[in-house]
């Protein structure tokens, strides 16, 4: 099947998927039992009409479903419909999209530039002290809960006043030129990233290891030996290079994950993402913003697992798309 | 100023872990904060009118009373919380973009902060008249919105009669206003004078009216002629900061989604200082978004806020704070209590659920619950001493009545008691309880325990919460408590009725007592210790009160109809004395209000009775507020 006759199936495949998740994702938040006006209920300033005129503006006085048809149509028509707060859902969404993806691209970067040499080094001392290293860092990265480090470095930030606390620009950014907005972003940038490759790190670290013992162990490893090759050149030119297929898989679900953002992190660093946004929204029930942001998810994951086949299939000319 | 009551925002702290840092002594042992008063700050009495003549025209600005500054400086305050969601004060129904408000929007009158007596900021004079049903309101001359249109009568007759008349954003702004259910007429006199007819006395009316932003009607009206739907997103967050044209301090430069909103000096603003420098002093005011409490607090220590205003510092830091305060080059403030109270309340509600005809409280829990030794009791076991603290730290007052500390109108008659088992014990025998070794026994022999909740993600509450449940142990009551999401707490107390204790707190009114009503009277939407639900008209009907809820409704009614100060007080001091007696709310404490600023802030003089929604906070004079070194910002 050739490539581009593949993807128009697979995407029509993913329309039902999408549709399911639309009305999971739907059906989830109404039995949900927040009320999207408890802030409101609970202030006496606010009086009873306004709340009922508040409902009616939410459309929150209609039956579910005939809220989830408005939702679906005007969806259909590309409108994401208005937040509670009465903005546009997709403006709050680009607003927030860009810093996300930011950070989201330099993460996964960071994270693949450090965890693929790190598994690989890790291998191939097996068992000796800089696998130990290796593991002791990655166990560390999964098991420290993200707030947590996140507010230690910004404690560190602030002992050594070298690093900002948290946002992503200084208030007086739009009055720098262009070089200094960028190294304004980038001092900013340095927990949040740190932090989240830290986390990511592990995952890929023990991957990268466990694939590239797998291959060291194939039959084609001893003959490449056997007839007397260099140790380097079977690890690097052929083992790692088999190695690496699997984690391209990973890299579709990381795709997915760059546009939903870390909601905790963003929140402790007060970073602008749409994780944060996201968080907010379901805590306060926008159910427009909420659905946006899932289905956002949604089409990110079905498109990240759809880039990863792909490029599978460029990587390793056996595959067939199928 | 207006005193809104609004819930104490469930402050939802993600990070729990600083509460891990080492125990501090008490705020009660280390009490050396510096208390602001008027010994402090000695009253600078009423504002000056200036009148600055130049070749065009004439102008009448109000001269500002604290020391003279120089112009200069970006100020970064921030308030924990996800950001205004609005930057339309009309539309704006939560606390941080009405704040903003307050920033953008010059009001009519705004209540002085020495004497908490109202006073004009856009007006010139206010006149009552005899009869005490008219006000005659005139504006300053020469008055400018931010595009240099003059603001006139026509602007004030537009915003009561159109966008506050007519219902637009939100429209509780018109249900304040409205004496007993009647939007108040307002006609033009003159260019510069308005007349605002009540049809009855109503006292509350002026403190409501200083909530009212004034609107450029050259510039709102075509939005008011459109469909009222689109009035939300007028001025949203999203919208062109040029677009907006203000009348207060500040205005928008710019927002920065999620991370900030920047504003600047408005040059039309109509004050000046005793040199005749235009003011806000300020060339930039910059409102940054935290949505993390501890991040907030390491922003200030690291010197990127200037400011860290009331709620910013809670009890369990402020010790920790207080150590820092030399080294970190700031002052901390006390403010004395917060208009806020916390208590427990029982359901007393004695109803039916008419949509499945079971009782929202099981029937033998409503005779404890509306049995008055059993609320005594309860009210007589807690140690309050001993909430504030180990709870709060010392950060915090016992309270014993509705009206905090805070509160000119508080009953000094009504004493604080101590904890008393022994008084306790006695009044559960009054009521017909008997005390077995496994626990308390109704005179039906039904054992007593009931549920508590209170809003999870408040370490505060929850302490709060376990200390009740351990004395009430003593008097062999078992209390299971559970904390539950702040939107169900509300909805459970808002419309499903089906809770038997809570735990939670309003921020109350500092200067109104009139403001409580909805929550005093019987009828009142959040009349939360027995709740009636509205009927189709949205009118709540009572059919069923008691004889002191009666009693409320009256007092209320007249304290909002008499203008006699003194007979205020003492229908004021009398529903305190009811509430006292029947303990609806089962009043817990007080937080006192604390404030960090950097000492490179000249003017910052903190009042108790000048706090005001965030940003503007304790700034109540953040016009006059400067830098002493415009160089040295944010070098420290």
């Amino acid at each position: 099947m050739s490539v581009p006759i593949y993807i128009l199936k697979r995407i029509l495949q993913a329309l039902p998927l999408l549709f399911i998740i639309s009305v999971m994702s739907f059906t989830m938040l109404k039995l949900a039992p927040i009320d999207p006006l408890a802030t409101l209920r609970a202030n006496p300033a606010i009086s009873a009409a306004a709340i009922k005129a508040e409902e009616e503006r939410l459309g929150l006085n209609k039956p579910p479903v005939v809220q989830y048809g408005i939702w679906l149509s005007s969806l259909l028509q590309g409108d994401l419909g208005v937040s509670t707060s009465g903005s546009s859902v997709f403006v709050l969404l680009m607003q927030r999209a860009g810093n996300t993806l930011l950070l989201g691209v330099l993460t996964i970067f960071f994270t693949w530039l450090i965890a693929v040499p790190l598994g690989v080094w890790a291998a191939v001392h097996r068992g000796r002290w800089q696998d130990k290293l290796c593991s002791m860092i990655s166990t560390t990265g999964m098991s420290m809960p993200t707030f947590l480090m996140a507010l230690l470095l910004l404690m560190v930030a602030l002992a050594t006043r070298m690093l900002p606390i948290g946002g992503l620009t200084s208030p007086d950014f739009f009055e720098r030129d262009s070089l200094g907005q960028v190294l304004d972003m980038a001092q900013h940038l340095i927990i949040p990233v740190t932090v989240l490759t830290f986390v990511g790190l592990a995952g890929i670290q023990r991957q990268m290891r466990a694939n590239l013992l797998d291959v060291l162990r194939a039959e084609y490893v001893r003959t490449a030996r056997a007839k007397g090759l260099p140790e380097n050149t079977v690890i690097y030119h052929h083992a790692v290079r088999n190695a690496i297929n699997p984690l391209i898989t990973l890299l579709g679900f990381e795709f997915a994950a760059l546009l939903s953002g870390a909601a905790l992190t963003e929140t402790v660093l007060a970073y602008p993402g749409l994780g944060r946004l996201t968080l907010e929204a379901v805590m306060t029930k926008d159910m427009n913003l909420v659905m946006a942001s899932i289905m956002l998810g949604g089409v990110m994951l079905i498109m990240g697992n759809l880039l990863a086949d792909i490029l599978l299939k460029f990587v390793d000319p056996r595959i067939t798309l199928q | 100023m207006r005193r809104r009551l609004a819930l104490f925002c469930a402050s939802a702290t993600l990070v729990t872990a600083c509460s891990s840092l080492p125990k501090q002594k008490s705020m009660a042992e280390s009490n050396n904060l510096s208390v602001a008063s008027p010994d402090k700050f000695p009253n600078p009495g009423p504002f000056k009118l200036v009148t600055v003549n130049t070749d065009k025209s004439m102008e009448e600005l109000w001269q500002s009373r604290g020391d003279t500054g120089h112009r200069g400086g970006t100020f970064t305050v921030s308030t924990f919380g996800s950001g205004p969601k609005t930057f339309n004060p009309w539309a704006a129904a939560d606390v941080e973009s009405d704040g903003i408000g307050f920033l953008m929007f010059e009001h009519l009158v705004d209540t002085d902060a020495w004497t908490g007596k109202a006073y004009g900021r856009l007006a010139k004079s206010i006149e009552i008249s005899a009869d005490k049903k008219d006000y005659i309101i005139t504006l300053r001359k020469g008055l400018q919105w931010s595009d240099g249109k003059p603001i006139t009568a026509d602007d004030v007759v537009f915003t009561m009669n159109t966008l506050i008349g007519r219902g637009f954003g939100n429209s509780s702004r018109r249900d304040v206003l409205s004496v007993y259910g009647k939007f108040p007429t307002t006609t033009k006199v003159d260019n510069l004078t308005v007349k605002i007819h009540t049809d009855i006395p109503f006292v509350p009316f002026l403190s409501s009216l200083s909530g009212v932003a004034i609107g450029p009607k050259h510039i709102v009206e075509p939005i008011t002629k459109k469909p009222m739907k689109e009035f939300q997103a007028f001025w949203d967050v999203n919208c062109d900061p040029k677009s907006l044209v203000t009348s207060g301090r500040f205005k928008l430069l710019r927002y920065v989604p999620g991370q900030r909103a920047e504003f600047v000096r408005n040059e039309k603003y109509g004050m000046v200082d005793r040199t005749g420098t235009r003011l806000p002093y300020l060339d930039k005011f910059v409102y940054a978004i935290v949505p993390d409490q501890n991040t907030q607090i390491l922003k200030f220590y690291a010197g990127e806020l200037e400011l860290l205003d009331i709620r910013s510092v809670k009890g369990p830091d402020a010790a920790l704070m207080k150590q820092r305060e030399k080294t970190g080059n700031f002052t901390m403030h006390g403010l004395g209590p917060d208009d806020g109270t916390m208590f427990i309340m029982f359901n007393l509600n004695r109803r039916k659920n008419p949509e499945n005809g079971k009782y929202y409280v099981e029937p033998m829990k409503q005779k404890w619950f509306n049995n008055i030794y059993f609320r005594q009791a309860v009210n007589h076991a807690l140690d309050r001493q001993r909430i504030v603290n180990n709870v709060l730290r010392g950060v915090g007052i016992p309270l014993y009545t509705p009206e905090s500390e805070a509160s000119p109108f508080i009953n000094k008659d009504l004493k604080p008691y101590p904890q008393d088992l022994k008084l306790a014990s006695e009044l559960l025998a009054k009521g017909g309880f008997t005390k077995k070794p496994d626990g308390l026994y109704d005179a039906d022999g039904h054992k007593v325990e009931f549920s508590l909740l209170t809003n999870s993600g408040n370490i505060i509450r929850d302490a709060v919460c376990i200390i009740i449940a351990d004395e009430l142990k003593k008097l062999g009551i078992k209390v299971n408590y559970q904390p539950i999401d702040f939107n169900i707490l509300i909805s459970k107390v808002d419309h499903a009725m089906d809770w038997e204790a809570i735990v939670m707190g309003l921020t109350g009114p500092r200067l109104e007592p009139y403001d409580g009503a909805n929550v005093w009277k019987s009828d009142g939407r959040l009349h939360m210790f027995d709740q009636r639900k509205p009927d189709s008209t949205g009118k709540i009907p009572v059919n069923d009160a008691r004889d002191w809820e009666t009693k409320i409704d009256e007092l209320f009614d007249k304290m909002a109809t008499t203008f006699d100060e003194a007979k205020r007080h003492k229908y004021c001091n009398q529903y305190q004395a009811i509430v006292y007696e029947q303990q609806p709310f089962i009043y817990l404490y007080t937080p006192l209000l604390l404030t960090a600023i950097k000492n490179s802030v000249g003017n910052y003089k903190p009042m108790p009775l000048g706090i005001n929604y965030t940003p503007l906070g304790s700034m109540h004079n953040l016009e006059e507020i400067y830098f002493y070194n415009t160089q040295s910002k944010g070098t420290n």
